[in-house]
């Protein structure tokens, strides 16, 4: 007791110094971030900056995918069919109907926010391998379905999707560097909503669910829709990425929806680190860029990811922003 | 008046009776023991009247409603809070945030998606006041697996107390407690409230004697007895089913 008197303001000067040591790293390290981000049209070839596009858009995936993964505990192996549903979406608006895009995203956005509240009350019932099950189930069901329907051109997919009209801004959106900022600026507000939603009481909820899903009931929560409600927020941010994606490439395919898709989220979220809002965009690079990296040096560059996975697995088990975080004092 | 009344009352897992036609009652502000040997059914009585499970028969009422069985969230909501046999803390969280989530659950902010929880001020006075109640005060900011076995038994209560319920259950608090923490811990729930009802499932008859007015001993399933501290220690059928001689 007496011990505890004495200590307390050393251990309260030690935490305070270690917490101000954390924010000092935590803030160079996104002006460095938002610096190089900002910079990049200027700074890289055309190559570059449709690395970095790339980058946006997955990372973009991962953090609508982390909402489940990282903040409520539920790993889903089908998230890409929201990616897939996204970009359909617009693809079925604007290329076959010929709505405009404020038409039309919005409407995908919808729709798709629809369907995963019907998807999300079935999965979210269901834990563990259970929900991995199931959430597959339905994306290869999403997935056989792009594949089947004469409305989504089977294989083939669906060609001719537009870029956004900018020209209001003196903009064209053909052109590479207009195009990224229009993704790093769709990007940034969703992961402005994201931090702001996570941090929220219903974030904590969130965090409760996963901590001790049987606590957060005792306490008096009915965790089903919160499960749900993060379920279809997660699932829209997904579909966010599906529509940039489809505006990346002019084009849609069943592909976009494979569980192989649905697997790269789950890598990025891990290799970044759940439990933080820039963690999923960190593992977005590093995957795009290593994946890139392994391609040119060799065709059987799968393999070697394996092995880069297995060393992140084994040395940054919270993941890069994850282990960061613990050496600059904070807790994961 | 009767606070809570459990009326024939049969849990059966199987062919296995766990709870067998079994009654009781206990008005407002009572402070309720129950105890027997292992296996007498008393964690499934609690798991029952907090609604994690559905009896096969029978009723329990607070304040003459029935309780939804199977509904342990709407359970805590009709003001009836319990603590858990093994501590069920946000392990990751701080000290000060498991029991801002848990005063959270009864505000209207808890489905605010946009705003910070600095934004209701309200929620973390209620935190900051049960923290202050059970002697939490100087570990706030700890992560509660930084925290001694003793201490998360205190969270453990105090996260319930963040409900402001007008039961509270509390399965073994000092189960794995130093004969220190056991003492602190009589000395906090005699400090609750009296208008609060405390229902105590417990081995240590020590904490058992202190800090109760009436003790229901269970076996089998069933009520063997109920009585104050004195009509217990000297009836002999429990003396033989539990007690032994040594707290006669």
């Amino acid at each position: 007791m007496i011990d505890r008197t004495v200590n307390e303001p050393e251990v309260a000067a030690v935490r305070g110094s270690r917490s101000d040591r954390a924010r000092v790293t935590q803030l160079i390290v996104a002006v460095i971030c938002i610096v190089a981000i900002v910079a990049l049209p200027w700074a890289c070839g055309d190559y570059g900056l449709t690395l970095a596009t790339e980058i946006v858009i997955a990372g973009i995936f991962a953090a609508g995918l982390n909402v489940l993964i990282g903040y409520t505990g539920l790993a889903s192996a089908g998230h890409a069919m929201f990616v897939g549903l996204g970009g359909y979406g617009i693809g079925i608006g604007s290329a076959i109907y010929g709505w405009p895009l404020w038409t039309s995203v919005p409407v995908s956005l919808v729709c798709v926010a629809a369907i995963s509240a019907a998807v999300g009350a079935i999965c979210t019932r269901t834990r563990g391998v259970e929900f991995l099950l199931i959430t597959l189930a339905f994306c290869q069901m999403f997935f056989g379905a792009a594949v089947k329907l004469p409305l989504t051109n089977g294989t083939d997919g669906m060609a001719g999707i537009p870029r956004p009209d900018l020209s209001t801004l003196g903009l064209n959106s053909e052109i590479p560097a207009v195009f990224y900022v229009y993704v790093l600026t769709v990007a940034l507000a969703s992961f402005a909503l994201l931090a702001r939603i996570v941090q929220s009481p219903f974030g904590s909820v969130l965090v409760a669910i996963r901590e001790n899903e049987s606590r957060a009931v005792a306490m008096g929560y009915a965790v089903g829709p919160y499960k749900i409600g993060a379920f279809v927020l997660s699932a829209v941010i997904c579909a966010v990425a599906g529509v940039l994606q489809a505006q990346y490439t002019y084009f849609i395919n069943p592909d976009a929806m494979s569980w192989q898709a649905s697997g790269e989220g789950i890598l990025m979220v891990v290799i970044g680190g759940a439990n933080a809002v820039m963690g999923p965009f960190i593992g977005a690079a590093v995957f795009v860029l290593v994946k890139q990296g392994l391609s040119l040096i060799t065709s059987e560059y799968n393999l070697f990811f394996g092995v880069f996975f297995m060393l992140v697995i084994a040395f940054f088990r919270d993941g890069i922003v994850g282990t960061f975080r613990t050496l600059a004092g904070r807790r994961p | 008046m009767k606070s809570l009344q459990v009326r024939n009352l049969c849990k059966a897992f199987g062919g296995l009776e766990v709870i067998s036609d079994l009654s009781l009652s206990v008005p407002e502000g009572q402070r309720r023991a129950v105890i027997g040997p292992n296996g007498a059914g008393k964690t499934t009585l609690f798991n029952l009247i907090t609604g994690w499970e559905s009896p096969t028969s029978g009723e329990i009422l607070l304040n003459g409603g029935p309780l939804r069985p199977g509904r342990p969230d709407l359970v805590a909501r009709r003001g009836l809070s319990r603590s858990f046999q093994k501590n069920m803390q946000l392990e990751s969280l701080t000290v000060f945030e498991n029991l801002r989530i848990a005063a959270q659950a009864f505000d209207a902010s808890r489905r605010s998606f946009l705003g910070s929880p600095r934004d209701f001020p309200d929620v973390t006075r209620k935190a900051h006041e049960v923290a202050e109640t059970m002697n939490l005060a100087d570990c706030l900011d700890k992560p509660v697996r930084e925290l001694s076995y003793g201490r998360k038994r205190q969270l453990e209560v105090a996260i319930a107390l963040c409900a402001e319920p007008k039961i509270l259950l509390m399965d073994e608090p000092a189960a794995g407690a130093s004969p220190s923490e056991r003492s602190s811990l009589i000395e906090l729930i005699t400090r609750l409230p009296t208008s609060l009802t405390v229902i105590l499932v417990e081995h240590d008859m020590d904490v058992v004697f202190s800090v109760c007015d009436v003790i229901t001993v269970l076996s089998y399933g069933k009520v063997l007895a109920t009585g104050s501290k004195d009509e217990i220690q000297g009836n002999p059928e429990v003396i033989e089913a539990y007690l032994g001689k040594q707290h006669a």
